[in-house]
């Protein structure tokens, strides 16, 4: 009985049989490579002067139009990903009932006719028999671990076996890996966002500064379901997104790598010390964050990406005075540069002379050498002190973060530099992506299906032994789905085997 | 003694055994051949040695990390890879014919190194590079490279065992032509500040070719002959003039990252001085033709060496299928991993990301049309090497081309 199709069946039909072409995939593959190619040709958003620079006006427009200052995001890039995903998508989905079923088929034993089909074969004179014959291909089977079959009918016994049948789903691990990945990056986009947030020493923030904002707030609020809380400021253009608690920087460091005579100019490490707060004011904890170790916070993660001077702010110099004997550790003395401070416990008032950024101690001579830095980068801060009881000057001294000698200490305390705090902001990159795990689940698997799928195969194997007058004919036959020559290599030393 | 000391070892184990390979194809004698294979193996080892020794080394400088960060090492690296790589193939295919090709590569990488008086020191990190993944992003992406490296060689061997037939000579001189003129328009369109317009266009004249090539490369002979002749000239070319420009260009007193990634070719193709860079490209033009005109030559030569066509497909297939893997996860995804512990984002759409992807999908493509398609033989030992070039454009062209583009600032 014909049933009349519909026209959405017929539609839906012709899409299907559209998205499962392997052409496409051809097709989408390589328009993907070349076109990926613009964006790597043309940088990629850059302000409109930098393009003026190097187009012209005419140009400028035509890219703009195109969207190639920001093609990776532009609707047709992004449509050609959908379109690769699609034809992922159904190609696998048409697939793999197919290799499910190849999968579980059990293995028959062959008869002449499929025989005939097996382009790969052996055939041998067996002198001692078919029962012999029968015994020593049993056990050149077991030696290599073949489970088999066996089947007997008058004047033949065969024996069949198969093996990395499941070697069939690595194609589609493989491909499912790469359908995650692009499923989680859309995640990312759409409940995730990209921000930023330089935060001064000792100042504290309860928003960042979006670069992406979640697409998903963003089609709510124009669709008007849901206000999306992204607050515009229309004078920066730069959008806000309130965190939902506070974060502080509480100190920022640099640490440098240290050459024979004290730190190079090379930073070894960047680390914050950052504080989360909750709406009330209560703190909620403390981390150091560094380079690659970030901190991660009701979904919100925060990554030291960058640092800075605050111009125009002047630090405070953090110094430590403590006796020379005992176990004291001391106290803490802060001061403006050029400011004074008296400090009861030793009766003595220290003023700082200033600071320097980059100053290093000579080891014999202990003479102190200032270094020119390129920025204002506070390779080694080193502070000049001048000590007085009362008004009377009665020496001054030079400490320094990293001193490769002893600063001058005559009397019986010591003035060791702490920090030279708040002139300083930390750069940090924020970010919610909840995206990022199905992406790195897509990247387990590409780790695992391509194993499989190049590896493995799914090899059948045939034995047929015939009773000819006494003498037994062996015929060993072999397919595999991939990987040919291998297959014919293990069968050949089997045959030999046998034959031997 | 210190590491370097082992690597001008390993480097003159490798010349004596460039020497005996090739002595093996000559004479064709088995004790010569056997030779050649122990003194590799020893090269090998001292290497081995000589890469630990310096792994150690950084320790003791209170540095600590990976041999593998900057353009010393990576070359070391990779002249390491590509020899395991190579034995590991001679042992497995039980040929010595690709020795001489492989080793002459090897040797030259090390010596380049010394006569170019690359910085061997020992630099620290900077933070963003001092994480594991480093450790297993460039150990992986290199030895992907250095197998998609010995699968260009094979897959250029195999056109050469495919054709005898490399149609008239006019195809050369028409090739000759070609370039000589696509040269010229270059340096005319760069002087007029239309570099971008030169650089796109040469992309879809390769493009073009290549797309031609895969599609009736099966059947125009001719073409697939200087295919191949322009594949050896390329990379012949390019390593004779880096090496050449790392010779005679000052710069090479610059820091050595400096030198590659900004002031490559300076001394050759980009010098200032017309003639330079005349006689460089009259260079290019001459390798071309001996490559095409003693084609044929090599190819009797080698014919009676190499495996069969089916097992050099295979080969290629093997290692491209490896490469694949390798390069996938441990340049692709672990660099995402890694940028996203660093950086917050995983895939950023930076030139040398997207180069790299460009290059991960040339070899899907590659795989795709060998196991849906079906296609064996010529057309996939095209699209290996138009893959390589994709490698060799990740690896050098996005620092030299790409940030070369751009009047303001570098990459
Ligand atoms: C970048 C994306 C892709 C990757 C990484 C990928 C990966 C792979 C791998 C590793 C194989 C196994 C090759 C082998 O048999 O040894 C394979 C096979 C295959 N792929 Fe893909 N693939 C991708 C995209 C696609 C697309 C878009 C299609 C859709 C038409 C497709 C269709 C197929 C088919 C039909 C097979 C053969 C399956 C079989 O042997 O039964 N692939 N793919």
């Amino acid at each position: 009985m014909e049933t009349q199709k519909g026209v959405v069946e017929l539609v839906s039909e012709r899409v299907w049989k559209f998205f499962s072409s392997v052409k496409l995939a051809v097709v989408l593959l390589i328009v993907l490579a070349i076109v990926s190619i613009i964006g790597t040709v043309i940088q990629q958003n850059q302000p409109v002067e930098q393009y003026l620079q190097e187009y012209s006006p005419a140009t400028v427009n035509i890219f703009e139009f195109l969207g190639f200052f920001d093609m990776y995001h532009s609707w047709w890039f992004v449509l050609l990903l959908f379109l690769f995903t699609a034809n992922l998508t159904v190609c696998t989905l048409e697939r793999f009932p197919r290799a499910l079923s190849a999968i579980r088929a059990p293995l028959k034993p062959i008869d002449d006719e499929a025989l005939k089909a097996v382009p790969f074969k052996k055939e041998l004179q067996f002198k001692g028999g078919a029962d012999k014959a029968e015994a020593r291909a049993v056990q050149a089977l077991q030696s290599r671990r073949y489970r088999f079959l066996s089947t007997s009918s008058p004047g033949m016994v065969q024996l069949y076996s198969q093996k990395g049948a499941y070697s069939r789903l690595g194609v589609y691990i493989t491909h499912i890996s790469i359908i995650l990945i692009f499923v989680g990056a859309l995640t990312g986009a759409f409940f995730g966002f990209k921000g930023f947030l330089n935060l001064g020493e000792g100042e504290h923030s309860q928003v960042v500064y979006l670069r992406n904002e979640p697409m998903w707030d963003k089609l709510m609020s124009v669709l008007g379901v849901s206000k999306s809380s992204v607050i515009q400021d229309p004078q920066s253009g730069v959008a806000r997104l309130p965190l939902g608690f506070f974060i502080r920087c509480n100190d920022f460091e640099v640490d440098y790598y240290q050459g024979p005579s004290g730190p190079t100019g090379m930073p070894s490490e960047y680390h914050s010390e950052l504080t989360v707060f909750n709406l009330q004011g209560a703190k909620i904890f403390d981390k150091r964050i560094e380079v690659n170790d970030p901190l991660k916070y009701r979904g919100i993660t925060f990554y030291q990406s960058s640092y800075g001077t605050i111009p125009g702010v002047n630090g405070k110099i953090v110094l430590n005075v403590r006796p020379k004997s005992g176990e004291s550790k001391g106290e803490m003395v802060v001061l403006d540069p050029g400011g004074e401070a008296y400090v009861r416990s030793i009766d003595r008032t220290i003023k700082a002379l200033g600071v320097s950024a980059f100053g290093a101690r000579h080891t014999s001579t202990g003479e102190i050498r200032f270094f020119q830095s390129r920025n204002d980068e506070l390779v080694n801060p080193t502070v000049g002190l001048e000590i007085y009881q009362g008004k009377k000057a009665l020496y001054t001294t030079t400490v320094l973060k990293v001193d490769q000698g002893e600063p001058y200490m005559p009397e019986g305390y010591v003035i060791s530099y702490v920090d030279y705090w708040g002139a300083r902001y930390t750069g940090l990159q924020v970010t919610r992506d909840p995206g990022v795990w199905i992406v790195y689940t897509g990247f387990l698997l590409l780790c695992i299906g391509p194993i499989y799928a190049f590896f493995g195969s799914h090899q059948k194997l045939w034995i047929r032994i015939q009773d000819r007058k006494g003498q037994a004919v062996v015929t060993v036959a072999a397919t595999a789905n991939r990987n040919r020559l291998a297959l014919e290599r293990q069968v050949n030393a089997l045959v030999e085997e046998l034959s031997k | 003694m210190d590491s370097s000391t082992f690597f001008t070892f390993a480097t003159l184990f490798y010349l004596a055994a460039m020497i005996l390979y090739i002595s093996f194809l000559i004479f064709k004698k088995e004790a010569v051949g056997m030779a050649a294979s122990g003194v590799t193996y020893a090269g090998l080892a001292i290497q081995t040695l000589a890469l630990a020794l310096r792994w150690i080394e950084s320790y003791k400088l209170g540095i600590g990390r990976v041999p593998l960060s900057n353009l010393y090492e990576s070359l070391v690296f990779f002249t390491w890879s590509t020899v395991l790589i190579y034995l590991i193939v001679e042992y497995r295919y039980k040929t010595r014919a690709f020795g001489a090709f492989v080793m002459p590569v090897a040797f030259l990488a090390l010596a380049f190194i010394n006569v170019a008086d690359i910085s061997a020191d020992i630099s620290p990190l900077v933070p963003a590079l001092q994480s594991n993944w480093l450790l297993y992003h460039v150990l992986m992406s290199f030895i992907g490279y250095a197998l998609f490296a010995v699968a260009f060689a094979v897959s250029v061997l195999y056109l050469l065992m495919d054709t005898e037939d490399r149609g008239p000579t006019g195809n050369l001189y028409l090739a000759l032509g070609v370039i000589a003129s696509v040269v010229a328009l270059g340096y005319i369109l760069t002087g007029m500040g239309a570099k971008v317009v030169f650089w796109l266009g040469v992309g879809v004249l390769l493009l073009a070719w290549f797309t031609y090539l895969v599609v009736a490369g099966a059947r125009n002979r001719s073409q697939v002959y200087l295919f191949w002749s322009f594949c050896i000239a390329l990379v012949a070319g390019m390593l004779l003039f880096m090496g050449l420009d790392y010779v005679l260009f000052q710069g090479r007193h610059l820091p050595a990252e400096e030198t590659f990634k900004k002031h490559m070719f300076e001394s050759t193709f980009l010098s200032s001085s017309r003639a330079v860079a005349v006689l460089c490209w009259a260079g290019v033009l001459a390798i071309f033709y001996v490559v095409w005109s003693q084609g044929l030559k090599l190819r009797t030569l080698l014919k009676q060496f190499l495996p069969s066509p089916e097992h050099l497909d295979d080969l290629t297939y093997r290692m491209i299928a490896i490469g694949w893997l390798l390069f996938g996860v441990g340049g692709l995804a672990m660099g995402a991993v890694w940028a996203n512990s660093a950086w917050g984002t995983y895939w950023s759409w930076d030139p040398k990301e997207t180069w790299s992807l460009i290059t991960w999908f040339i070899y899907s493509l590659y795989l795709h049309a060998r196991f849906v398609r079906g296609w064996k033989g010529t057309q996939m030992a095209v699209i290996s090497a138009v893959g390589f070039m994709g490698v060799i454009f990740t690896y050098l062209g996005v620092n030299l081309v790409l940030s070369g583009l751009h009047s303001y600032g570098g990459l």
